[in-house]
């Protein structure tokens, strides 16, 4: 129970930090942070394969194509942005794979759900509720994705080149 | 056949993604205007689609699971002729083809999502359809990349980022209490479990989420710098259809499929209205610039839609829809008025401009249409439905909003006329001598949405029998 | 077919109307001929159907409301009496008006107005009949207008005047109406009760205003100045006396049971013994030709009145008789008005004088008009002026005195007149004056032989007259031939040589003939009141105006202080509002987003 709401307490933080600060790198650096500790809530919540989708995708892939944008977009020359995504690397490069070991570790301790919920009626395997029950959500979600790319197209192409 | 609406747009996209690019640079804007052009006639003469099986065997592959009625074929119809109109204003107003290209290719997205909300009977897949529609909006806002439009569409995407987590929190409670996420099951569990404190809080996060994606008053903040900062083709799409169909029909669906007009709902209903309606009139009067000003007049209207919709009786939903229409047409008309006058003489500002009227004869005309309708003068279109608003609240019960309703009409002429008087009426003033009428682009589709709103005002007792009575079927349906 | 005829009085003057407002500009003769051609036929027709009896109706509109004429013994002798003055005042107008401005306005409006007139007579139906009259509220407007340019502001006030008169009327015959259950007039037969005396007075006004009576008099004075001059002989003179008076005693007679005891009565005696008085008192000090003729035209009015007003079969025969010599001899002196104003250029008695020896047939005319009017015997004022005069000392001494003193009056003014325009020194200016030409001397002519025919002969148009009020009322009585009563014939003839001394010793006082009432006119305490009433310190009609100009002065503050309420709390608050509005957008994001949790919170408290 104290776990639970220390959990939440430091989710709330890392989210606060991430909209408060004003460097645009510590932001991402929070969301990835957020990302993190929402992920041990679903683990606690009992859904391990909603964690570590959380964790795989939202905090590692997202966060590392969150720096590598800011480190791109910022105003230096050539050789510092290199300089400074060596030093980035260098600085992460054991940060996936911590957040993965520690996920895992995590899905293997077994902890109580603490919310008292009325449970769905019935749990169905992901995939087969994937395609076979929510197909038409899944091509709105392509569309979404489809969606996305095209504004990163659209609207930051000719910015880079520039 | 309804499929057809969604794959049509669908492989469209996935067609002029092809590797001809050179090619389907060139045919990108018929294509999307032939998919548009489909879509209207499909509503129009639904005998009209031969093909419809096939692709009704294509959409069950995907699962699809539609629930048309009429409420849903006037919005497709709506979504239809404006997007039509904003295609036509994008090829006036920009002859680069890699943009018309681009443009393309969000429209068909966005067609794609409005045409998925307008039909699914499922609250998870609404909501997938919701973001399609607002994801494509944030990127049509920033199209023209200045840095106004930037600004626009952050506040655009800060709110609704605010609006999807509440959906969503919304969705995952209807869910836990009904264990589907289908209209009917949330509907029958609502009723079942009624009174408990996770439906009120579910209900009032879901509403609020709707009331930020429509832009009404105190959700409205995004609402003028989105519309006043987009491109000209872009605001007649975001106010004619994008946020009425992410905002107000999903509020109509809901409240109409699930939550039911309850007590509280209604006053809420009504209160929101009301206050969105007095004070986007107020702050309409205010302003100097054209599309700020239209903007502010939008949330006042969809304040009307609103509080129809509040009096929960058959006729007041029959007001707010066929208001909801009279808006997106009238509403989308003024914008393509603006756009004429802001690209013949370069400036929205009403204090540089004036006696447009001679130098442009059909916008003046066609505008002074547009708010002839907007602030309800018989025998246009506007004044109709907002006849039968009135009526239905005061049949209801609720008198002082009815006289609110009346009232506030009289800010909407006053703001529209001092509109048209600084804009199309007086003396020409010397620096914009050369002025000519705006291209075809701009004046066809003025023209055809003209002629719409004052043959709907004309014709209304035709009208009225095959487009109110249906609506008042599906009401609690 | 046969009753078609009827429509004939109507259709032909307004055809040949409609006919010159056609003709294009130059073409004067072909005026000239429709208008004298409409006329002759009309009085052809006139001809053709006086003695005749036919009834008429169309159904028009429903609820009673008959397109129905009705030709009788009446209707056709006023019919008769309207296409004689319209083809004798034609005959005039065509040398008379040759030169002025406006010809085709004016004659079209002349025929119309004959039209109407026609049909205000010989309409059976209220409503039909309230068309007519208020179809001759706009004509009446419009030859006015054309006279000069400044006679805008008094076709104006006609138009008002009468407007409003014609506005009571038009209320009276809703409620005769409503009371009667019909609004065929021939139907129509009411007592005068309390709602009945309502819409008896109502009806009233309309037809007394019509004629000119007090106190809707003010704007014929202003109009003999600034209209043509047939119009006044056609008008103010003869058509609105010959319409109004038939008006009134249809009412009196026929659809209200108007009895001698009743306080309508008295009400009708009063109006006409006060416009007697108080109009020749004015006539008295005129110094222009046709202004003082104009109030003569209201004073006889009053004789009218106050004759039909006793309920008196000799009394309503009186009043009838007066009208049509009235309307003989007041159209013949406005006549010779005109021939005086056309031969000098003046209608100014200042800069008159003298010129009788230079027109001897127009001041023959006059003579013989002027000793008609004052009731000289045995011209035809006489008669009829003694009927009334019996039929008032019947209902009241006061009556009759008001009646005797306005004869006295009437008499001094027209001596004066007289005196002053066609005796005295032949100024220099007027030496070279000639005769006018025979076309406008045949109407004066003729007109004066009938004013000596009806006289002599009055059991003529007596004979005409009687059988109007049925036998009933008449009783086996004959008015016709000399008056019974000879203390009363001496009565008069005593006022008038009175008159006459009056006006002898003036003009030895004075020594001149424009002079000769002057000391009535600066009498102690009348000069005072001429004074006022010259500067229209007594005109109902700008007293009303005064009233109307406070009341909109009231109205301009009210609407200031509506418009001070509308500026400064409506607009001014809600461009506060605006303003408030405006600056609370100031289009940072955060405060929007405090705006919607702020919402989000209240909807969820509500809800929950």
């Amino acid at each position: 129970m104290y776990l639970d709401i220390i959990i939440l307490v430091v989710l709330l933080l890392a989210s606060l930090w991430t909209v408060m600060t004003r460097s645009i790198l510590r932001s991402a650096i929070g969301l990835a942070l957020t990302s993190v500790i929402l992920s041990i809530v679903m683990f606690r919540l009992n859904s391990p394969l909603a964690a570590v989708f959380e964790l795989s995708v939202c905090a590692g892939l997202i966060s590392v194509l969150f720096v590598s944008t800011i480190s791109i977009t910022q105003p230096y020359t050539t050789e510092e942005i290199l300089k400074r995504m060596k030093d980035m690397f260098a600085r992460f490069r054991f940060l996936p794979l911590i957040i993965i070991v520690s996920a895992i570790g995590l899905a293997f301790v077994s902890i109580k759900p603490v919310i008292n919920l009325p449970p769905p009626e019935a749990i169905k395997d992901a995939r087969v509720m994937l395609w076979n029950v929510r197909g038409f959500d899944v091509m709105g979600q392509i569309l979404i994705l489809l969606t996305g790319v095209f504004g990163i197209v659209i609207l930051f192409k000719e910015g880079l080149k520039k | 056949m309804y499929s057809s609406l969604i794959l049509l747009p669908f492989f469209g996209v996935i067609v002029l993604n092809l590797p001809f690019r050179a090619l389907m640079k060139k045919c990108a804007f018929w294509l999307c205007l032939s998919i548009v052009l489909f879509q209207i006639c499909l509503i129009l003469f639904p005998q009209i689609c031969c093909f419809s099986d096939k692709l009704d065997a294509l959409g069950s592959f995907f699962k699809f699971d539609f629930a048309v009625d009429s409420l849903s074929r006037v919005m497709l119809f709506c979504i239809g002729i404006v997007l039509f109109t904003a295609l036509f204003v994008q090829r006036n107003n920009c002859e680069d083809e890699d943009k018309i290209f681009n443009f393309a290719n969000v429209s068909l997205l966005i067609l794609c999502g409005m045409n998925g909300v307008v039909m699914v009977k499922d609250i998870f897949s609404l909501y997938v359809f919701l973001e399609i529609t607002a994801v494509s909006s944030f990127i049509l806002i920033a199209f023209n990349k200045e840095s106004v439009a930037f600004e626009g569409a952050f506040k655009y995407i800060i709110l609704s980022a605010v609006a999807t987590v509440l959906m969503l929190a919304a969705i995952a409670l209807f869910l836990v209490i009904s264990g589907d996420t289908g209209f009917s099951a949330i509907s029958s569990a609502l009723k079942v479990s009624q009174g408990r404190f996770f439906i009120g809080f579910a209900v009032g996060i879901f509403l609020c989420a709707c009331f930020i994606k429509s832009g009404l008053v105190p959700f409205h903040g995004w609402v003028p710098d989105a519309y006043s900062s987009a491109p000209a083709s872009v605001s007649v799409l975001l106010a004619g259809v994008v946020t009425k169909t992410v905002g107000i029909y999903t509020l109509i669906r809901i409240v109409n499929s699930i939550f039911g007009f309850g007590d509280p709902i209604k006053h809420l209903l009504l209160a929101v209205g009301a206050i969105s309606i007095v004070v986007g009139a107020l702050a309409a009067l205010g302003q100097k610039d054209i599309k700020r000003m239209l903007a502010y007049s939008s949330i006042s209207q969809v304040g009307y839609i609103v509080i129809g919709l509040g009096t929960g009786t058959a006729l007041g939903l029959t007001g707010a829809i066929f208001h909801l229409f009279n808006h997106s047409i009238f509403k989308s008309l003024l914008f393509v008025n603006s756009a004429a006058v802001e690209s013949e003489t370069g400036t929205r500002d009403m204090d540089k401009l004036s006696g447009l009227a001679k130098k442009m004869p059909l916008t003046g005309i066609t505008s002074i249409l547009g708010s002839l309708s907007c602030a309800g003068i018989p025998p246009l279109a506007g004044f109709w439905s907002k006849l039968i608003i009135i009526i239905a609240l005061w049949v209801s019960g609720f008198r002082g909003y009815a006289i609110i309703a009346v009232l506030a009409s009289v800010l909407t002429l006053a703001y529209f006329l001092s509109w048209q008087r600084s804009v199309f009426f007086g003396i020409l003033k010397e620096d914009l001598a050369n002025v000519k009428e705006a291209g075809f682009g701009l004046v066809f589709p003025a023209l055809i949405l003209a002629v719409i709103i004052v043959g709907v005002g004309i014709f209304f007792p035709l009208f009225i029998n095959s487009f109110a009575l249906p609506i008042e079927n599906i009401l609690g349906g | 077919m046969q009753d078609k005829i009827i429509l004939l009085p109507i259709i032909i003057p307004l055809f040949f109307g409609l006919m010159v407002f056609t003709v294009p500009k130059g073409f004067r003769a072909a005026k000239e001929t429709l208008a004298f051609l409409a006329t002759f036929l009309n009085l052809l027709i006139a001809i053709a159907l006086f003695k005749s009896n036919i009834s008429f109706s169309l159904p028009w509109a429903g609820l009673g409301l008959e397109f129905s004429l009705r030709l009788y013994n009446f209707s056709a002798f006023i019919i008769l009496s309207i296409a004689t003055f319209g083809f004798l005042i034609a005959l005039y107008s065509i040398v008379f008006m040759r030169d002025k401005p406006s010809l085709k306005q004016f004659y079209a409006y002349f025929l119309i107005t004959l039209s109407l007139a026609s049909g205000v007579v010989l309409a059976d139906n209220l409503v039909i009949m309230l068309f007519f009259w208020e179809g001759l509220l706009l004509t009446l407007f419009g030859m006015i207008y054309i006279g000069k340019k400044e006679a805008f502001k008094t076709a104006t006030k006609a138009f008002i005047i009468v407007g409003i008169a014609d506005l009571c009327l038009m209320v009276g015959i809703a409620l005769t109406g409503h009371l009667s259950g019909t609004l065929a007039i021939s139907q129509i037969n009411l007592p005068l009760d309390a709602l009945g005396s309502i819409a008896f007075i109502l009806l009233m006004i309309g037809a007394i205003s019509k004629a000119g009576s007090m106190p809707f008099h003010s704007w014929i004075p202003d109009a003999a100045i600034d209209a043509p001059l047939p119009f006044m002989a056609l008008i103010p003179a003869a058509f609105e006396k010959l319409l109004g008076i038939y008006f009134l005693t249809r009412i009196s007679m026929d659809m209200f049971r108007l009895t001698a005891g009743s306080w309508v009565s008295v009400l009708l005696m009063s109006i006409g013994a006060i416009t007697i008085i108080l109009a020749v008192m004015m006539a008295l000090i005129q110094k222009d030709y046709k202004k003082l003729l104009s109030y003569h035209a209201i004073s006889q009015v009053g004789y009218m009145i106050l004759g039909i007003g006793t309920a008196l079969p000799v009394g309503i025969i009186g009043g009838l008789f007066h009208m049509i010599n009235n309307a003989l001899y007041k159209s013949c002196l406005f006549l010779t008005g005109g021939s005086v104003e056309k031969s000098t250029g003046t209608a100014n008695l200042e800069q008159l004088g003298g010129i009788g020896v230079k027109m001897p047939v127009t001041f023959a005319c006059f003579i013989i008009t002027a000793v008609s009017i004052s009731g000289v015997p045995p011209f035809n004022g006489f008669f009829s002026k003694e009927l009334v005069y019996d039929a008032a000392l019947e209902r009241g001494l006061i009556f009759y005195l008001a009646a005797v003193v306005g004869s006295f009056f009437t008499a001094a003014s027209f001596l004066k007149l007289g005196h002053a325009a066609f005796l005295g020194k032949l100024s220099e200016k007027n030496k070279s004056v000639k005769e006018v030409s025979f076309a406008m001397l045949l109407p004066m002519i003729i007109i004066a032989l009938l004013c000596v025919i009806f006289g002599v002969f009055n059991s003529l148009p007596i004979g005409l007259i009687q059988p109007i009020l049925g036998k009933e009322r008449l009783a086996g009585h004959n008015y016709s031939g000399f008056p019974s009563n000879a203390w009363l014939v001496i009565i008069t003839i005593i006022v008038l040589l009175g008159a006459l001394l009056n006006h002898i010793w003036g003009v030895k006082n004075k020594g001149s003939g424009l002079k000769a009432v002057d000391h009535i006119h600066y009498a102690p305490v009348l000069s005072v009141i001429y004074d006022r009433a010259e500067k229209r310190f007594f005109d109902p009609y700008e007293i009303g105006v005064k009233i109307a100009h406070g009341f909109s002065r009231i109205g301009f503050l009210f609407d200031r202080g509506i418009d001070w309420i509308y500026d400064n709390l409506t607009v001014k608050l809600t461009f506060a509002f605006t303003d408030q509005i405006k600056k609370l957008h100031n289009g940072n994001y955060s405060t929007y987003l405090i705006w919607s949790l702020a919402g989000l919170v209240l909807i969820i408290i509500f809800l929950i």
